[in-house]
């Protein structure tokens, strides 16, 4: 690599730090935030009044692990991460442009594809640590019996990595779809809840245009119970395919989002 | 001098409405005033000079080097937006840390340079306050500060007075003019012709997307002196005055306004009027309540100059 081209990449880099750093400190401390942070401990509240309803009742209690599974792929991946994805996705962009304030950012010694990137990293990442603090209060709520059980913390841990791969793919289509149009608030919605819920159970190949296939081949098939029938009719693909489409389809939609960031000009309305 | 900003047969268009046309000027250091009535064009004219818009036609250029996408250039632009928009959930200080950081200095050198902007804006005691809570003024010399902070060769001021009470105006007036040593080149756009010649002398005049105009602000003074111009006096005795100004050969025509005491005096030498107005309320012992210029406004003047 030329010596230009390494200073163009770690001028690049240089940027993407800085952006990063102003979203992330200007995001975690924003109204937006604590709303979200709120509905992410919805599930721990809900993860609390399960435990006390076991303890009060003389029925004999659901394993915590089993309840803590099926809440992931309910409550996390079917609803959860699609809104936090949503809405800090189709932000990156539209905050801007609604917002007045993208001039400030188009006129500073900063690429454009920096500033999405950027912008994009610092959203996923703060949303990545939202969703994980309420896993976790789940978790530990959900398994306070069997702490000391470490064989459980695999499957924390797993269920934390499908769903932070999650929010990155998702996170990056809304990204797109946020530069790209100025209503992506409902496209989104009906993608998150038409397309995503639907396309999953088709037979066959069509399941692979979902998203969520990828993140429900990485997790296990649960065969019995209440919520078994979120996993019906998956036909999962491999682990190392999921995670490399997962990949792919962050990549490809965070390039779009750059390109098109570039090239079209945003017209501010009065 | 060597040209800082060249545009070559400039257009742009919004669907079937014209935003600029064929502008081809070029624009050297010290401040320059892009005058021009609302929607004439001005904002359209440094979007595309910042590279925000592209072009339909033409090009342009600073110091040679095409601006869309040119991002390393930034470093030596600042540029204050028309739109009263912020991140309003910052303080002015982070406002300031956070566009700062996006030059790409040592957090050090970060701080010295907020304060520095802050300070000469006069903002640095309410640096600790959400941006939300500042007044328009404020907003204002924030907007201004940021544009100042990093030092850069060129600025440029969309509408930088909109919405200011006159003593904020001073302020920012002061401001720029304190800016334009030190070889640099300031664009600053406004619909208010005394606000444009409070700060320069160079001007170039917007209407209807093109340059209707450009040189000295001498120019322009001299267009509007020679249009007539209505007065509204209201007063004690409007129909004293009126008898008096009748018999001036600088009054076209004299009319009651249907406002109770208020004269409209239409008169093609201002100097001139405005010159005997005083001795005539002395010497007639006449109360004045309110004088106004109603046409005393930059589109009153293009209309004249186009016929209208």
């Amino acid at each position: 690599m030329g010596q230009e081209s390494r200073g163009r990449v770690s001028f690049f880099l240089n940027s993407l730090k800085d952006v990063f750093t102003f979203f992330f400190s200007m995001g975690k401390k924003s109204k937006k935030m604590k709303v979200f942070f709120l509905i992410g401990v919805l599930p721990v509240v809900v993860a609390l009044i399960i435990k006390l309803n076991q303890f009060f009742s003389n029925r004999t209690p659901i394993r915590g692990i089993y309840i803590f599974d099926n809440m992931t792929i309910a409550i996390y991946l079917q609803f959860l991460i699609l809104i936090l994805a949503l809405f800090y996705g189709t932000s990156v962009c539209s905050e801007e442009v609604e917002g007045k304030t993208l001039t400030y950012l188009t006129t500073r010694p900063v690429s454009k594809s920096a500033v999405i990137i950027g912008k994009y990293a610092a959203y996923t990442s703060l949303i990545i640590i939202l969703t994980s603090i309420g896993v976790i209060l789940s978790f530990l709520v959900l398994n306070v019996n069997d702490l000391l059980d470490f064989s459980l913390y695999k499957i924390l841990l797993r269920d934390v990595a499908v769903l932070s791969l999650g929010l990155m793919c998702y996170t990056a289509f809304f990204t797109f779809v946020g530069t790209i149009m100025k209503k992506s608030i409902l496209f989104g919605l009906v993608f998150s809840f038409g397309w995503e819920n639907v396309i999953q159970y088709f037979p066959g190949s069509t399941q692979r245009f979902a998203i969520i296939h990828y993140l429900k081949s990485l997790l296990p098939v649960p065969q019995t119970g209440r919520f078994s029938f979120l996993m019906f009719r998956l036909e999962p693909s491999s682990a190392l395919f999921s995670i490399f489409m997962i990949f792919l389809i962050t990549g490809v939609f965070l390039g779009l989002a750059c390109l098109l960031f570039s090239w079209k000009e945003y017209i501010f309305e009065d | 001098m060597k040209p800082v900003v060249e545009t070559e047969h400039l257009s742009k268009w919004y669907g079937n409405v014209l935003g600029l046309s064929d502008v081809s000027l070029q624009i050297e250091p010290g401040i320059t005033g892009i005058l021009g009535p609302n929607g004439a064009g001005k904002s359209t004219f440094l979007k595309l000079i910042l590279g925000q818009l592209k072009p339909n036609i033409g090009t342009c250029a600073i110091k040679g080097e095409m601006i869309r996408n040119n991002y390393a250039l930034f470093s030596n632009i600042g540029f204050c937006p028309e739109q009263d928009a912020f991140y309003d959930e910052l303080t002015g200080w982070q406002f300031m840390i956070g566009l700062l950081k996006l030059h790409h200095f040592s957090s050090s050198e970060i701080e010295i340079r907020a304060r520095k902007a802050l300070e000469i804006v006069e903002l640095i005691e309410d640096k600790d306050r959400i941006i939300k809570s500042y007044s328009r003024g404020m907003r204002q010399r924030l907007k201004f500060a940021q544009a100042i902070a990093h030092d850069p060769e060129i600025i440029i001021l969309d509408e930088p007075l909109n919405g200011l009470d006159p003593l904020g105006r001073r302020k920012v007036i002061r401001l720029i003019k304190s800016y334009k040593g030190e070889g640099r080149t300031i664009l600053v756009s406004s619909h208010v012709l005394p606000e444009i010649e409070a700060m320069t002398k160079r001007i170039i005049l917007i209407h209807q997307g093109k340059i209707f105009a450009q040189g000295d602000i001498h120019y322009i003074r001299d267009l509007i002196d020679t249009h007539p111009h209505i007065v509204s006096i209201k007063c004690s005795d409007p129909r004293q005055l009126a008898s008096k100004f009748i018999q001036e050969d600088f009054v076209l025509n004299v009319n009651f306004s249907s406002t109770e005491g208020t004269l409209l005096v239409k008169t093609n030498n201002r100097d001139k009027f405005f010159g005997i107005l005083p001795s005539l309320f002395v010497k007639y012992d006449i109360d004045v309540e309110e004088i106004t210029s109603p046409d005393d406004n930059l589109q009153a003047v293009f209309d004249y100059l186009v016929g209208k």
